[in-house]
């Protein structure tokens, strides 16, 4: 890519605006996508300190809105509105883009494997950039996220760039994209 | 019915209603304060030499409680650490008035730094600070970590510096800055040695995270871990089942 206007990038943008667009195609994709940011959410706020969520949630369950809280607190604390906000964004993303994954992988499977290949790579690489301090953590490295450059927020930073790649790669799931050349 | 496929005004109203809910409910979730501020001093204290079964040193380190109780409850912290001030303001309260000053359990204050460069010159000063009062005016300490933790700020641990420190023990009746200045300078080295001794018993512990405690059982050597700023319920809980194992 040479300048900021190429066709590439502008088909890309399109592609990305496509792919956000998608889940709006039917009640049941917007409530798949609605899930899946909640759940990412969940998941991504108590994995910044996983010793802490396993003990709360596995002594009484009902605690998981007390651990949710108390831990976004704590990410908006250590983090500022920075990287309270990339966490949010993060869920939104992988809303979006597991919304289009499960037409993608519908699609794939009925007209062969290569695009399910292709999809797979983006979302794991997008996933553990962005989960990658909460795993540093439950590895058992005490501060993972204050020894991350800029306390982590680079990391969520990349995972968000990861994810936007991904979608605007894929664009909207049931369209066959074509590279402009 | 709407047709398939079709993006109508209904979803995109609703999907832009519940972006905008979802990021407003992070958003009060991220700045609610917490609410039931309270402030622990405790009734009684005590300083000790020994090593404990559970094999942490108590000298030097603040011990608030009675020496027979009989649980012991050890309390990582960092005084630059979001978490362990919630458990300060929120837990501590109770779980003093309930079990410490009743003659239950007796909390043994230690050093884990791990959140800001200026963790560790935070520990020092605590001990420092602790060194001085410890005879004479031992709830003095207490005050002074209070305002420690009342001191951090919303937005990053750049609150955390010499002056600020300076500032809270200036401010701390029966704490001479000078003196603790003193200790710093020439038990520095010795103090940052126990205060590593302090996080290495920590991650032998398994502790991964501040606040984390051990509640150990000093007569039938049975312990139990708990991490984080967890509710009062789990200590009580907890608390409980180790008195009676």
């Amino acid at each position: 890519m040479t300048g900021t206007d190429t066709p590439a990038h502008r088909a890309w943008l399109r592609d990305l605006r496509d792919a956000f667009v998608y889940p709006l195609t039917s009640n049941g994709r917007l409530l798949t996508t609605g899930i899946a940011t909640g759940v990412t959410y969940v998941v991504l706020v108590l994995s910044t300190f996983p010793q802490f969520s396993v003990q709360v949630l596995t002594r009484d369950p009902t605690d998981l809105a007390y651990a949710v809280t108390a831990l976004t607190r704590e990410v908006y604390l250590g983090t500022g509105w920075l990287g309270i906000g990339l966490v949010a964004a993060y869920a939104l993303l992988t809303g979006v883009a597991v919304t289009n994954a499960v037409a993608l992988v519908r699609r794939a499977r009925r007209t062969g494997a290569s695009t399910l290949a292709g999809i797979v790579p983006g979302l794991l690489a997008a996933g553990c950039a962005s989960c990658g301090a909460g795993v540093l953590g439950a590895l058992g490295f005490v501060g993972a996220m204050a020894v991350l450059p800029f306390e982590g927020n680079l990391l969520r930073i990349g995972g968000i760039a990861l994810l936007a790649i991904f979608l605007g790669r894929a664009g909207d799931p049931r369209t066959c994209s074509i590279d402009p050349t | 019915m709407e047709p398939e496929d079709n993006i109508t005004r209904r979803r995109a109203l609703l999907a832009g209603g519940g972006t905008i809910a979802f990021g407003g409910a992070v958003a009060y979730f991220a700045s609610r304060s917490e609410s039931d501020e309270q402030e622990y001093v405790p009734d009684t204290f005590h300083t000790s030499e020994k090593t404990t079964g559970f094999g942490v040193e108590l000298a030097g380190r603040p011990i608030v409680g009675e020496p027979s109780a009989p649980v012991d409850v050890y309390y990582w912290t960092d005084y630059l650490c979001p978490f362990c001030k919630r458990f300060e303001t929120e837990t501590l309260p109770d779980v003093g008035r309930d079990y410490v000053d009743a003659g239950e359990a007796r909390v043994i204050t230690l050093s884990y730094p791990n959140i800001g460069e200026y963790s560790t010159p935070s520990a020092v000063w605590g001990r420092c600070v602790w060194e001085q009062v410890a005879d004479n005016d031992p709830a003095a300490f207490w005050r002074w970590h209070g305002a420690a933790f009342d001191a951090q700020s919303e937005s990053g641990h750049d609150w955390a510096d010499e002056e600020t420190f300076t500032s809270i023990t200036e401010q701390t009746e029966s704490v001479s800055v000078a003196d603790v200045d003193a200790c710093r300078q020439e038990r520095g080295d010795a103090i940052r040695e126990s205060i590593d001794t302090d996080a290495a018993t920590a991650q032998s512990a398994g502790i991964r995270g501040t606040p984390g405690f051990v509640l150990y059982n000093r007569e039938s050597d049975a312990a139990g871990k708990i991490v984080g700023a967890q509710p009062y319920d789990n200590f009580a809980d907890a608390l409980d089942r180790i008195r009676e194992a």
